[in-house]
């Protein structure tokens, strides 16, 4: 998984890097008979989401809308999946536009080509019904609690509008699932979640137990995204929505999903110009986003070094228990590693961090984060504790006995500190990877280093001097690592000198 | 100081050994030999409990081994009194050699740091080697080894001391030295039980000889009258 994640972040960037010189143009999407259009089904509701009647075919209001544009252009409408916060970089490569609920931002018309808007968006403040948050003011002081904590999407408008809101006292949370912030405020993790309206409306039933706050305290439009070079698409595309706003179709397609279809038309035709954002220069980039980086880095570094020596003292226990401990544990043991094993480790954070809440156990994230890592590795290094100790000769063992020793006293005194030695370079390479592994945290809202490079080069646009800068930044962390353990190892290849008693 | 009576045991359908008993004094040096495969490795191993046994009894420097698996307890009271030495000396190898020596002291009897390494060094002396007090087992010779291997065992005072095979891994030179070592410690009493196909040794040390084949005592008695 691990191997996966990488290539395919690799091969993201790589389409990035590629879309300025193979954008399909208008022609190519005539010629080919297809609009590919990018959405993230997992988004959900009323966006883009499976049929719930027919889990294999898509439904939603932005669906639809895919459909009559693509009639408009002359050709037929295909879905491409992609992760929310990183489907514009799929445009040039994988698709020709994308259209889920993208936020129309002063970034976004820097970087992409945004079409004129086609729904009006507002943001809603949602706590529990039985909860102190009854208006939005309250949230300008600290709450029970301290800070109020509030979740949000990862890159959306709601999570950019809550982080510059410097007047409030609240930590925004950032989560990679829509409604994730919403079952978070349900178990009590959370205080309250800022999404739009339209989703929280769509959810409302199964939320039942939250409420909305105030009017809307804020709002936007949503665009479609198409790639900068590709200007007869994108022409096409603002001529299409204008039809289907002029001769009422897009109006009967939001009252048919009940999205105030009246309303939306008419600010829809009072859209404001938003204004587009300025590149930064190489310094300002420097200065605005290397203290960022800086203190993610930080973050992965507790991570490893926290979640690491948790896993070995576990994995050692667990192949001491394996091999030596009372025949009824053993099957146990064996079970536990299989199922570590034979899970993904982000499946293993998300039953931790979303799951624990609901039988009570609410978890902070990076306690959350450090034990799913902790016990995820502790099956791997369980294994090599186990190769090593086999590889220890039975002689060993014998000669401990024979001086007297118990079992426990030949494990702790003989055998356990030899199969240290024996193991301590895969230990090594697995601390490595662990420590790079810890970017699956952020799937539990832990911003480490490589979360806080795609946030970054996604605002910024700068995908590829972020990206060196990044990769710097680990190759500067692990490197000191790998001299470390080599030094460890070392140092454990020598006797224990003079009157020390230092085994072990 | 020890009795073996009408021990047995099998491997499967194979007899290993079959109804052997013998006796040995305080002070005396019992010569276990026989070809390979007679059974005399097993029968000292049975002695400090490595080896189960199906029938018979065992007491050794005061402690009774029955028939069947032994609790635990009771195995390491016992090995806290019968020492034992290997073919392959089975040093540590992640330990210097005096902490070879000191770790069961430490361990076991519960000694200090300073104690124990002083009983240590004082040991790898008596077998000639305090010179070589801190270094790894791995960089000493075969016959050096097995002389740390014997100062180890001894660290814990044994009543009895078991040897199996102690020269066999070993070249002539290697040998002789080692030999020194166990007459030297036979001629200060210490009762012994060595496994050995050296009959020269056994002529020279040995009070009692057992012969064995086929997991049975065929021969046993004063040196000069088995061999």
């Amino acid at each position: 998984m691990k191997l996966f994640r990488r290539v395919l972040s690799a091969s993201m960037l790589g389409a990035a890097l590629v879309s300025t010189a193979a954008a399909a143009d208008l022609d190519e999407v005539v010629a080919r008979g297809e609009l590919i259009w990018a959405a993230d089904q997992e988004g959900g509701g009323p966006h883009v989401f499976p049929d719930p009647a027919n889990p294999q075919r898509l439904t939603g209001f932005e669906v639809e809308l895919a459909a009559l544009l693509a009639e408009e252009l002359g050709v037929k409408a295909r879905f491409q999946q992609g992760q929310w916060d990183r489907l514009p970089l799929l445009l040039g490569r994988a698709a020709d536009c994308v259209i889920n609920g993208i936020e129309l931002t002063p970034e976004r018309q820097r970087d992409y080509h945004c079409s004129r808007p086609y729904f009006a968006y507002s943001l809603q403040l949602l706590p529990r019904r039985d909860g102190p948050l009854d208006t939005f003011h309250t949230l300008a002081s600290p709450g029970p609690k301290g800070r109020w904590r509030v979740g949000v999407l990862t890159g959306s408008a709601a999570e950019s509008v809550m982080r510059s809101r410097t007047d409030l006292e609240v930590d925004v949370i950032g989560y990679d699932g829509t409604i994730d912030s919403l079952e978070q405020v349900l178990t009590g993790v959370l205080d309250a979640a800022v999404m739009d309206d339209c989703i929280f409306n769509f959810y409302a039933d199964r939320f039942s137990r939250l409420r909305t706050v105030d009017r809307p305290f804020a709002g936007g439009f949503y665009t479609i995204l198409t790639a900068g070079d590709s200007p007869k698409l994108s022409a096409a595309i603002d001529v299409a929505i204008g039809r289907l706003i002029a001769d009422g179709r897009l109006k009967s397609l939001y009252d048919r999903w009940d999205l105030a279809g009246r309303q939306q038309m008419l600010m829809l035709r009072d859209a404001a110009e938003i204004p587009v954002a300025r590149r930064k220069s190489l310094g300002e980039l420097a200065r605005d986003t290397l203290p960022l980086l800086l203190k993610s880095a930080g973050m992965t570094v507790l991570l490893s070094c926290l979640a690491f020596p948790l896993a070995v003292c576990i994995g050692l226990a667990v192949a001491v228990g394996r091999m030596y401990g009372p025949v009824w544990l053993r099957p146990l043991l064996t079970a536990y590693v299989e199922v570590l094993r034979g899970t993904p480790l982000m499946l293993q954070l998300y039953a931790i961090f979303f799951l624990l809440p609901k039988i009570g156990l609410a978890l902070p994230a990076l306690v959350a984060a450090v034990i799913g890592l902790a016990l995820n590795y502790s099956a791997y290094e369980s294994e090599i504790y186990r190769a090593g100790l086999k590889a220890v000769p039975l002689g060993q063992f014998e000669a401990s006995l024979s001086l007297g020793l118990s079992k426990w006293q030949a494990l702790r005194h003989v055998l356990v500190p030899q199969a240290v030695r024996i193991v301590m370079p895969p230990v090594t390479s697995d601390f490595i990877a662990l420590f790079k592994d810890t970017s699956v945290c952020s799937a539990i809202t832990v911003i480490e280093l490589t979360k806080r490079y795609s946030v970054l080069a996604l605002s910024t646009g700068r995908i590829v001097e972020l990206a060196v800068v990044t990769a710097l930044l680990y190759l500067c962390m692990s490197w000191p690592l790998a001299l470390l353990s080599r030094w460890v190892e070392q140092r454990l290849e020598r006797p224990a000198a003079g009157g020390g008693m230092t085994e072990g | 100081m020890f009795t073996v009576s009408s021990l047995t045991k099998s491997w499967t359908h194979l007899r290993v050994l079959d109804d052997v008993s013998l006796t040995g004094a305080e002070g005396t040096v019992t010569a276990l030999v026989g070809p390979s495969g007679s059974g005399k490795s097993t029968l000292l191993r049975c002695l400090n409990g490595l080896e189960t046994f199906d029938a018979g009894e065992i007491t050794i420097a005061g402690h009774r081994l029955a028939a069947g698996p032994h609790a635990p307890g009771l195995l390491e009271r016992l090995r806290r009194d019968v020492g034992m030495v290997f073919q392959q000396f089975n040093l540590f190898a992640h330990l210097s050699t005096v902490d070879n020596v000191a770790l069961a002291p430490r361990v076991v009897l519960g000694l200090s740091a300073a104690e124990s390494r002083a009983r240590g060094l004082e040991l790898l002396d008596r077998v000639g080697l305090r010179a070589f007090a801190n270094a790894r087992p791995a960089t000493l010779s075969g016959g050096q080894q097995q002389r740390v291997a014997i100062a180890r065992a001894l660290a814990m005072r044994p009543r009895v001391m078991l040897f199996d095979e102690p020269t066999s891994a070993l070249d002539p030179e290697m040998t002789a030295e080692v030999m020194g070592v166990i007459v030297e410690l036979a001629r200060a009493g210490q009762t012994m039980v060595v496994v050995t196909h050296d009959h020269g040794f056994a002529r020279r040390a040995a009070s009692r000889v057992v012969e064995l084949a086929a997991g049975r005592v065929v021969r046993q008695g004063l040196a000069a009258d088995v061999l």
